[in-house]
């Protein structure tokens, strides 16, 4: 019956971990560019909905949807000022971009916040249901379930819309989609604000039933790497799937080996990705 | 034979690109590869330097199988390509861009840095300048002198003299015939029908992934199917009445 | 005018500066300060062998200076081993350690690569702050008190300086060599084009082993003198992203892919470090990481060739003006 609880546990978290990953699986899959600030977007997500809780009030749908439109945002403003110019550029200035990002988004919100975990003031969502024997946290099951449910929408968005097959134009041949009358520079910049707002939206989720601190981007940046690495780079649907895989190993690892010994299992495992199919378990060879 | 294509095929996904290409050439020989865009040139040429893995077929080079060498395998073996694209090493001299060519057959650096200011004056570049600021014809030349370094007996041009002018042409046609006459064989893939019209003797033509005609450049031009290829149906009887196709 | 500009007495003024410079500021706080520069660039010049030269950018670079740091101090608290000992060692390690994450990475793109670097830098550093064979959370310490000149534990500066000078100047001769080099040719090839190098006869995945591997060794050295010096290392001192992030931003503030690039960046980068830790107190990393972080989107978006890069093109515009009037 505990194991139950874990395992019930880890799959919750892990959907909210394929949801920040769909963003940065969509960004790799469009550029060919990995972006090292992806963990630190989930951060600030959370951090955006702590202040709409505490200054403007409003129930989940609203700070969910403060910190998905504030992170699109974000993430609209970042290519245009930064990526943009780096993409035609050198391995060492692609890089260099995001990874610098991450450093001073981290520690801002260090500057900020302060190294204090902090969570979210009660909410709507407080309380626990018991179903066959296992206590769900009413916050963890809305979060797994909403986080899921925007996986896959952002799945049907890249897969059966017009907005969805213009990104993938531009993914598959930049020059031949400007033929078609697409402007790329757009489509990209929707990319970067879509791939940042569900990592925005990701990070307001797992506030409602999750305490943290702004080191946790690092590891959910890393967490990204690995469920990316394993659902295949540019498969949304793929990092929904690997998503819930981490989520459970991750939990389980938990649970025999200890707390601290799950990221190493989980870290092991991208290592061990890397070495063995670096095209993802999902991914074609 | 120097070099030996049996049956080569390429397929990404369900899309065969080349569906069974032959090609035979004889040391010393000067070979043109022609046909329209998309025909499958490009990507027989790429399995033909090792940059791609054909999906089936053979290829002997020296009668040795290169089928799944690397490209860095055929460049040792002594098969040399230029890229349609020419990939400068934009922070380095005119005179590194080749040393790095030379260094195949030269380790030490005083032998290679003499083999390239040798090829890089028989190319007339200047060796001192700089990759970034070369134009696209000196870049061009540039990659014919980059793999000239490394020595080949096989040289394979992707599109080497396109996009010059008459006068650069002539100058490229020169540089191409002085490399071969120095004992180098050539494949050469063109567009420029007059290239291949007074480098080639002999011309394989590609059409949508196979060799559909093959001779003299004068017998290809006048072959019924390597005009309905290039101009499509319905050509071949108003170039007959013409007379010139 | 010409003559003084040449590089050749540049490197000797630069070299005949350093030499002195403990000797004119014999104070504490000076050699303090002159240690740590020598060893950010000791550091960022190892990076710079395969980030800069060969353009497979590290960002996980402190597993070979965490490996070189703890080596000597896991011998010496083993066996009672002097801790130069262990440096060889150390450098062996880091080599195989090397070649591990080089030999599938290196198959792929360079983006890869640096995944991979950041993730198991990671994961070596949790793992080793629960390892109590390595003393888990708490570290390693050195020999308190020298148990004779073998064990490089002194009471003054002065001798690290030297020592560090002299291993800054063996990484630098051995970079210059390997520019000259068919392999620095090689490594200038493959950061341009790795297909264009590839049809010239270069074997890529190698070359970029070969430069992974030397720069992991003489990363580890660096570990293992900061170890000498400092006499005790943890997890974080020694695995920290923070050292990776000295290195990259060092390299690449100076010149990433140059010979002196490292150099500059650290000459200045250490001082305005020394001057913020003073300003701001001591405790203020958190602000040190964000000029850090700044500092490294500036460069990605504005100046990727760094300052040496940005000295060039300023110094051939005075040039050229010069020559037109």
């Amino acid at each position: 019956m505990v194991l139950l609880q874990v395992i019930v546990g880890g799959l919750l978290l892990g959907a909210i971990y394929a949801l920040f990953s769909s963003g940065l699986t969509l960004i790799w899959g469009m550029m060919n560019f990995i972006n090292f600030a992806h963990g630190e977007f989930v951060m600030l997500g959370m951090y955006v909905a702590l202040l709409a809780v505490l200054y403007l009030g409003g129930g989940v749908i609203g700070f969910g949807a403060a910190a998905a439109l504030v992170l699109f945002l974000l993430g609209i403003v970042i290519y245009l000022a930064l990526i943009r110019h780096v993409l035609r550029g050198p391995m060492l200035s692609q890089i260099l971009s995001t990874f610098g990002l991450a450093l001073l988004l981290r520690y801002s919100a260090f500057y900020i916040f302060s190294a204090n975990f902090v969570s979210l003031p009660q909410t709507s969502l407080a309380g626990t249901l018991k179903v066959g024997g296992i206590f769900l946290p009413v916050a963890q099951l809305v979060a797994g379930a909403v986080a899921v449910a925007l996986t896959l929408a952002l799945h049907f968005l890249l897969t059966r819309t017009n907005v969805g097959s213009r990104l993938l134009a531009v993914a598959e041949d930049r020059s031949a989609a400007m033929l078609m009358g697409i402007r790329p520079d757009r489509m990209q910049a929707l990319a970067w604000g879509l791939s940042a707002g569900a990592a925005g939206i990701a990070g307001a989720l797992m506030a409602t039933a999750y305490p943290w601190s702004p080191s946790v981007g690092e590891t959910f940046g890393l967490i990204a790497f690995v469920t990316v690495a394993l659902g295949g780079f540019g498969s949304v649907l793929g990092s929904l799937y690997a998503g819930l895989i981490i989520g459970l190993i991750e939990a389980i690892s938990a649970f025999w080996l200890g707390a601290i010994y799950k990221d190493i299992v989980v870290y092991g495992l991208f290592v061990a990705l890397l070495w063995f199919r670096p095209q993802g378990l999902m991914g074609k060879a | 034979m120097l070099l030996e294509a049996q049956g080569v095929t390429k397929a990404f996904g369900d899309f065969w690109a080349v569906a069974g290409a032959d090609l035979a050439v004889e040391e010393g020989e000067i070979v043109g590869l022609i046909g329209p865009n998309g025909a499958g040139k490009s990507t027989f040429f790429n399995c033909l330097a090792g940059d791609m893995q054909p999906t089936s077929g053979r290829i002997l080079f020296n009668g040795v199988d290169v089928t799944r060498a690397s490209p860095e395998a055929h460049a040792r073996a002594g098969i040399g390509r230029t890229f349609q694209v020419p990939a400068t090493f934009e922070d380095m001299s005119v005179l590194d861009n080749v040393t790095v060519g030379a260094f195949l057959r030269h380790p030490q650096r005083n032998d290679a840095r003499e083999h390239a200011r040798r090829i890089v004056e028989m190319t007339g570049l200047r060796p001192e300048q700089a990759g970034r600021s070369l134009g696209t014809p000196g870049r061009k030349r540039l990659g014919i002198a980059r793999v000239l370094a490394t020595e080949p007996r096989l040289l394979l041009l992707d599109e080497a003299l396109a996009g010059l002018t008459p006068r650069e042409l002539q100058e490229a046609i020169a540089l191409v015939r002085r490399i071969h006459e120095s004992g180098v064989t050539i494949v050469i893939v063109e567009h420029i029908m007059e290239v291949i019209m007074t480098l080639t003797r002999r011309v394989l033509v590609f059409n949508q992934g196979r060799v559909i005609a093959s001779g003299t450049p004068e017998e290809v031009v006048r072959d019924d199917a390597v005009i309905e290829a290039y101009l499509g149906r319905g050509a071949r009887s108003h170039s007959r009445a013409s007379g010139n196709p | 005018m010409k003559y003084f500009l040449s590089p050749r007495v540049g490197v000797c003024v630069l070299a005949a500066l350093l030499l002195l410079f403990p000797i004119v500021f014999s104070d504490a706080f000076y050699r303090d300060i002159g240690v740590t520069f020598l060893l950010a660039a000791i550091s960022a010049s190892a990076w710079n062998i395969v980030g800069g030269y060969a353009g497979q950018v590290s960002v996980g670079h402190s597993m070979f200076f965490g490996l070189g740091a703890y080596t000597p101090l896991l011998f010496y608290t083993l066996w009672g081993w002097p801790p130069l000992a262990g440096v060889p060692i150390g450098m062996l390690l880091a080599i195989g350690l090397a070649v591990v994450i080089g030999m599938p990475t290196f198959r792929l793109t360079g983006h890869y690569f640096s995944m991979a670097t950041i993730a198991v830098a990671e994961l070596i550093r949790i793992f080793t702050g629960t390892w109590s064979l390595v003393g888990g959370a708490i570290g390693l310490q050195g020999p308190a008190v020298a148990r004779g000149w073998w064990d490089l534990t002194f009471r003054s500066e002065l001798p690290y300086y030297y020592i560090f000078l002299a291993v800054l100047a063996v990484v630098l001769l051995t970079t210059a060599a390997v520019e000259r080099r068919r392999f620095g040719f090689y490594l200038q090839a493959i950061k341009a084009s790795e297909r264009a190098a590839r049809s010239l006869g270069v074997p890529v995945r190698l070359t970029k082993l070969n430069a992974l591997a030397l720069s992991a060794a003489f990363t580890s050295a660096a570990g293992s003198l900061y170890v000498i010096k400092t006499g005790f290392i943890d997890p974080d001192s020694a695995f920290g992203i923070l050292i990776s992030v000295q290195m990259l931003i060092v390299a690449a503030l100076g010149g990433a892919g140059t010979l002196f690039g490292p150099l500059i960046g650290a000459l200045i980068l250490v001082p305005l470090q020394t001057a913020a830790n003073t300003w701001f107190g001591g405790g203020g990393s958190g602000l040190t990481f964000i000029i850090y972080g700044g500092i490294i989107v500036l460069i990605a978006r504005f100046e990727p060739g760094g300052l040496c890069d940005l000295w060039r093109r300023f110094a051939t515009r005075i040039w050229r003006r010069a020559h037109a009037a």
